[in-house]
C-alpha cells in the first residue's frame, strides 16, 4: 500500500481507514437455506456483548470513531434484557414466510352468509384490528431504543412489526370484504397498568405481549378452522397462525434466556407471570376472554349461528382451557414451570373457572 | 367444510369432554350487535387483490385533517371513549400524510425479498485486496445508515394517530426495508475474505434522529439528504458492481428505497400544499441538513472507498475513481435540486456549501 501512496496523481489520498478494519479474512458460506444470519457468525462478527457501549449505531464488529457523538438513543443496552438464542432463525424465517392479505387470500371465495354470523365475523374483525396496532407500535418503540449490537433480536421484532401491519389490514379487509363493516372498538389495549404499552422494561412488556397476549390469540387462529367459513377465513387464520407463532417464540426463548443468563430477575419475572394469569381470562386483550362483546361474537361463529349460541359457548370454553393449557407449556419451556408445581401460580384454579 | 349456505347448521367438530358438554351457558347479551356506522360494505379484489386503498369506500374512505382520538379506534368503527390516551403526539394529517402510502404499502409487500435467498451468494469471487476493503467501507456506512433508518422511523411510528393507518402500515414496511438493508450489507461485508471497517460519521444522523419536534422535518431530512444521497450513491456502485451478488442487493435495494423516497416527496408535497407555513421549517431542515452532510463528507472514508471501487484500485481511485466521485455528487445535487422544483421550494445551487457546487468545487488539475 505504502508503495502506491508514493505514485504520482492527481488527488491525493489518505487512506488511513484501510488500517481500520474490523477482523479480516471473513469468509461466511452459504447454507442450505442460503446464507442466512446464522452463517454469518463468524469470528468475532458472531459475539454479541454483554454489555453494548455502541452509542453511535455503528454495525456491530465495525471499528469505531473515537469522536462520535452518543447519537444513539439505547436504553436496552444489557444482553439478557433483549437475547434469545433462536433470533437468526426467527428472522430468515419471518423473511421466508412474509404473505400478502392483498393477493394470498382467496377473497372470492366469501360468499354472503347468514345476518348474525356477519355481524360476529365484523365484530371479531373490528377487535383483531384494534389489538394488531398494539402488537405492532409497541415492538417497533421497542427497536428504537436498542442497540444495534443486538441486532438478530431487533430484526425479529422488526419482522414483528411487519406481520402486525399485516394482520390488521387482512382483518380490515375482511370486515369491509363481505356485506358488513366495522363495528364497535373494545379499547381493550388502552393505557392502563399493567398493558402491553406502559411496562418500562422490555421482559415485562414481552412478557405481556409475546406470553400471554399473542399466546392467547394464537391459540385461537389455530383453531381458525372452527370459525371459518369460507377458504379466505382459513387462509387468513392459519397465515396469521404462522406469524403468531414466532412471536409467541420470540416471547418463550427469550425469557428462557433471561431465566437461565440473569437469575437475579427470576422474582421480578415471576411476578409479571402472576400479573400475566391474573389477567387472563378478564383481559379485554383476550378474544376469548370475559368481554361479552368478543366471547359473544366468537360463541356465535364456533355454533354457527346465534341459534346454536349454547354449543358455540361451550366451544369457547374448551379453548379458553386450551389457552391456559398451551400457557402452561410456553411457561414451562421458558423456565418457569415450577410456579405450576409450588403453588405459586393459579392457573389451576383458572382452569376450573374457565366457563364463568 | 361448511358453505356459506348451511353455515348455520354444520360446524367442523371439536371434541367437548363430558365436563364441556354440561357447562351452564349464560344468556347473551348481544348488546353490541346491529352496532355501527356504515354497514354492507362489499369490497371486491380487483387486478392487484383486494389492497389496502381500495377499502376507502363511503364512510370508511372519509381520512379527516384531524385525529383527535388518542386511542385505537379503527377509523370508521364506532369508538370506545374514557379510555386513557396512547402516547400519541401527531394528530393532524398534514404532519404525516402521503396520498400515496397505502399504494406503497401494497407494493413493499409484493416486492418483498430475502437476501439469504434471493442473491446467488455462490456469484463472487475473491477482488484485489483494496477494492474489497474499499467495498467493505461502503457497506460498513451503509449498514450504519440503514441501522440509524430503523432507529429514527420506529420512534415515530407509534406516535401517530391511528386514523391514518395507512401511513403506519407503509412506515412498517420501511422500516423492515431498513433491516433487511443492514442485513445484505452486512452479508455482503463477511463473504468474500473481507470484514467491517471503519464507522461512519454521524453529522446527518444526528440531523434525523435529533429532529424529534416534526415528522414533516425528519422526513425531509431521511429522504432529501440521506436517502436521495443513498440512492444515487447506490446507483453508481450498480454500475461499477464487481459481481452478481453486488448487482442482485443493489437492484432490490434501490427498489426499496424508491418507495421511501417517493412516500418522503410525496409527503412533504401534501404538507406544504395544506399547510403552506411549513415551507419556513423544510427549508430550514434542509439547509441545516447540507451543512451536516458537508461535515460528514469532509471526512475522506467514504470518498475514498467509492473512488477505489470506481476506479478499479487505488492507482484508479486518484484520477478516475474520484471524478466519478464527484460526478454522483452532481447527479445527487441534481435530483435534489430537481426534487425541490417539484416541491417549489426556493432552494438554489448557489445556496448549497460549495463542496456540492460543481463550478466552485476545487478539484486538483483543474
Ligand atoms: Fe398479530
Ligand atoms: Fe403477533
Amino acid at each position: 500500500m505504502d508503495q502506491q501512496l508514493q505514485n504520482g496523481s492527481e488527488f491525493e489520498l489518505d487512506l488511513g481507514w484501510m488500517e481500520k478494519q474490523g477482523e479480516w479474512g471473513t469468509h461466511a458460506e452459504p447454507s442450505k437455506n442460503g446464507l442466512t444470519l446464522a452463517d454469518i457468525q463468524v469470528g468475532s462478527y458472531g459475539d454479541a456483548p454483554v454489555e453494548s457501549r455502541n452509542l453511535s449505531g455503528r454495525p456491530r464488529g465495525a471499528i469505531s470513531r473515537p469522536g462520535s457523538m452518543p447519537i444513539g438513543n439505547y436504553t436496552v443496552r444489557t444482553k439478557s434484557e433483549i437475547w434469545l438464542e433462536n433470533a437468526s432463525f426467527l428472522y430468515e424465517e419471518a423473511l421466508q414466510r412474509q404473505w400478502s392479505s392483498a393477493t394470498d387470500i382467496p377473497w372470492d371465495t366469501i360468499e354472503p352468509l347468514p345476518d348474525d354470523i356477519e355481524q360476529a365475523q365484523c365484530q371479531m374483525a373490528t377487535f383483531l384490528t384494534e389489538v394488531e396496532f398494539v402488537a405492532g407500535d409497541v415492538p417497533s418503540r421497542w427497536v428504537s431504543q436498542m442497540s444495534p449490537d443486538f441486532y438478530e433480536a431487533r430484526n425479529v421484532l422488526m419482522a414483528q412489526v411487519m406481520d402486525e401491519a399485516r394482520h390488521m389490514d387482512v382483518f380490515r379487509k375482511r370486515a369491509l370484504a363481505n356485506g358488513g363493516g366495522l363495528m364497535r372498538a373494545t379499547g381493550a389495549t388502552s393505557g392502563f397498568v399493567g398493558g402491553i404499552d406502559l411496562a418500562r422494561d422490555f421482559t415485562e412488556m414481552s412478557s405481556r405481549l409475546h406470553l400471554s397476549g399473542e399466546g392467547a390469540v394464537l391459540t385461537i387462529f389455530r383453531m381458525g378452522e372452527l370459525m371459518a367459513y369460507n377458504d379466505a377465513e382459513k387462509a387468513i387464520y392459519r397465515l396469521c397462525a404462522q406469524d403468531e407463532a414466532r412471536h409467541v417464540a420470540f416471547g418463550v426463548m427469550h425469557m428462557r434466556y433471561m431465566a437461565a443468563n440473569a437469575p437475579e430477575r427470576r422474582e421480578e419475572i415471576e411476578s409479571y407471570l402472576d400479573e400475566a394469569e391474573s389477567g387472563m381470562l378478564t383481559d379485554a386483550a383476550n378474544p376469548a376472554g370475559q368481554l361479552n362483546q368478543t366471547s359473544e361474537s366468537l360463541s356465535i361463529m364456533l355454533g354457527g349461528g346465534g341459534k346454536y349460541f349454547d354449543e358455540g359457548f361451550r366451544k369457547l370454553v374448551s379453548i379458553r382451557k386450551r389457552q391456559l393449557q398451551e400457557y402452561q407449556k410456553r411457561v414451562t419451556s421458558a423456565g418457569f414451570g415450577d410456579r405450576f408445581k409450588n403453588g405459586r401460580s393459579r392457573l389451576g384454579q383458572m382452569l376450573e373457572n374457565v366457563a364463568n | 367444510m361448511a358453505t356459506a349456505k348451511d353455515a348455520d347448521r354444520v360446524r367442523p367438530a371439536l371434541t367437548l369432554s363430558k365436563e364441556e358438554l354440561e357447562v351452564e351457558v349464560p344468556e347473551p347479551r348481544l348488546n353490541w350487535m346491529n352496532q355501527w356506522r356504515e354497514w354492507g360494505v362489499r369490497v371486491k379484489p380487483g387486478k392487484k387483490g383486494l389492497t389496502l386503498g381500495s377499502l376507502n369506500v363511503g364512510l370508511y374512505g372519509e381520512i379527516p385533517m384531524n385525529w383527535p382520538d388518542r386511542s385505537r379506534n379503527p377509523r370508521g368503527a364506532i369508538g370506545v371513549t374514557g379510555t386513557p390516551p396512547v402516547a400519541i403526539q401527531i394528530k393532524d394529517k398534514v404532519d404525516l400524510w402521503a396520498p400515496c402510502a397505502a399504494d406503497l404499502y401494497e407494493e413493499a409487500i409484493q416486492r418483498r425479498w430475502a437476501p439469504a435467498t434471493d442473491v446467488d451468494w455462490t456469484a463472487i469471487h475473491p477482488l484485489p485486496d483494496d477494492v474489497e476493503r474499499a467495498i467493505c467501507q461502503v457497506c460498513t456506512e451503509i449498514c450504519q445508515y440503514a441501522i440509524i433508518d430503523v432507529e429514527l422511523i420506529t420512534s415515530w411510528q407509534h406516535q401517530m394517530a391511528y386514523g391514518y393507518h395507512e401511513v403506519k402500515q407503509f412506515l412498517a414496511t420501511t422500516s423492515l426495508d431498513a433491516t433487511r438493508r443492514h442485513e445484505a450489507f452486512r452479508k455482503r461485508a463477511l463473504v468474500n475474505g473481507g470484514g467491517l471497517g471503519y464507522e461512519g460519521p454521524c453529522q446527518v444522523s444526528r440531523l434525523l434522529l435529533e429532529s424529534r419536534g416534526g415528522w414533516t422535518e425528519t422526513v425531509t431530512g431521511l429522504t432529501l439528504v440521506r436517502g436521495l444521497f443513498t440512492q444515487v450513491m447506490i446507483r453508481y456502485l450498480t454500475r461499477f458492481a464487481y459481481n452478481g451478488v453486488e448487482r442482485k442487493i443493489y437492484e432490490c435495494v434501490t427498489q426499496d428505497l424508491a418507495r421511501l423516497l417517493t412516500y418522503g416527496i410525496e409527503h412533504i408535497k401534501y404538507a406544504l400544499a395544506h399547510a403552506p407555513d411549513k415551507q419556513g421549517s423544510v427549508i430550514t431542515t434542509l439547509a441545516i441538513g447540507f451543512r451536516m452532510f458537508n461535515r460528514d463528507l469532509r471526512d475522506p472514508v467514504l470518498r475514498e472507498a467509492l473512488a477505489i471501487i470506481f476506479g478499479g484500485g487505488i492507482a484508479g481511485a486518484r484520477s478516475e475513481g474520484m471524478h466519478v466521485f464527484y460526478e454522483m455528487l452532481d447527479e445527487y445535487v441534481e435530483e435534489l435540486l430537481g426534487a425541490c422544483q417539484y416541491l417549489r421550494l426556493p432552494v438554489a445551487m448557489e445556496q448549497l456549501p460549495t463542496v456540492f457546487q460543481k463550478d466552485k468545487r476545487q478539484l486538483p488539475g483543474e
